[in-house]
């Protein structure tokens, strides 16, 4: 799923824009070290340790979504009378995830978080506050990133999480109290 | 501030219609509505006329588009089902107008357009459609 384009010449994001940033400056600084030993009157160069293929390290937005993940599917393991409510909701953020620049590896990784809830109510009720939370979040990111493509994505992704409030209390509202 | 590149005013004009028409569709809407539903409706019909000051501010006047004489849905609105619908539709839309405001402004205004592309997300989900991972 990628970001619709709009009429002002904004493309679809793929993820690896996104990660941009973060990709560049581990590849660029591997290559100037391997760059920086070659002179043709040296001796020759000494090894120097490059990993070919450099970890990306996770932004903070691509952890948060991950553990919203792991969040409904823990919500999820106890109470899987939820899943026809919620499981729209949980590939919603897998979508996000994807466009911060997720792999499949990484929700194969990813464990469940249980909810600390009495019963499926109190749970929908701590999905709702980390979702107001993860708007929040997200919005700021938007308001302080500096491209354009990145201002949009997380734009889309503060306004789709701060939807799922109130979809979250409709799904409430129709729960039993136990 | 006063935005005046060619691809500032495209967002905030395109803004700008898409306002008018959902001043007009909420207007229309509401005749069909009752209860809570139209008194949202009603309620909504003075928060987006705000934002159209709002964002027509943010551009030269001349570039401000005049108010069409009228409004055709792109589906008619004839029931309290096709009036929510068209509702939800619309306030879709304004995610991603506002996130191409929130792409070409800065400081507050981007703030400003962000809090609407959000405002409008969740007006969506309450006119009875389900989320979006990306609200079109």
């Amino acid at each position: 799923m990628e970001i619709p384009g709009g009429p002002i010449g904004a493309r679809p994001l793929a993820r690896r824009r996104v990660l941009l940033g973060a990709i560049a400056a581990p590849v660029l600084g591997a290559t100037a070290v391997a760059l920086g030993a070659c002179g043709s009157d040296e001796p020759p160069p000494e090894a120097v340790d490059v990993d070919p293929s450099p970890t990306v390290e996770k932004s903070e937005a691509l952890l948060d979504e991950l553990a919203l993940v792991g969040a409904y599917e823990g919500t999820l393991a106890i109470y899987p009378e939820l899943r026809g409510s919620l499981a729209g909701i949980t590939d919603q953020h897998r979508a996000h995830a994807r466009e911060l620049g997720a792999t499949e590896a990484d929700f194969t990784d990813l464990a469940p978080i249980p909810p600390k809830a009495a019963d499926a109510r109190e749970a929908i009720t701590n999905l709702i506050s980390r979702e107001r939370r993860a708007a929040e979040q997200r919005a700021q990111t938007a308001e302080q990133s500096e491209s354009a493509e990145q201002v949009r994505a997380f734009t889309f992704i503060a306004a789709s999480e701060s939807s799922h409030v109130p979809e979250l209390r409709d799904i409430r509202s129709g729960v039993s109290r136990s | 501030m006063t935005y005046t590149q060619p691809d500032a005013i495209a967002a905030i004009t395109r803004a700008i219609r898409t306002e008018q028409n959902y001043v007009f569709a909420a207007g229309l809407a509401g005749a069909f509505l009752r209860g809570a539903g139209r008194r949202r409706a009603v309620n909504q019909l003075a928060e987006h006329r705000a934002r159209l000051q709002a964002n027509a501010v943010l551009v030269d006047p001349s570039d401000v588009p005049a108010t069409p004489p009228g409004f055709t849905p792109e589906s008619p609105i004839t029931n309290p089902k096709t009036a929510r619908s068209a509702l939800a539709a619309l306030s879709n839309t304004l995610v991603g107008v506002y996130a191409d405001v929130a792409s070409v402004t800065e400081g507050a205004d981007r703030a400003t357009a962000i809090a609407w592309a959000q405002a409008s997300a969740r007006d969506a989900v309450r006119w009875g459609v389900a989320s979006q991972a990306f609200p079109t």
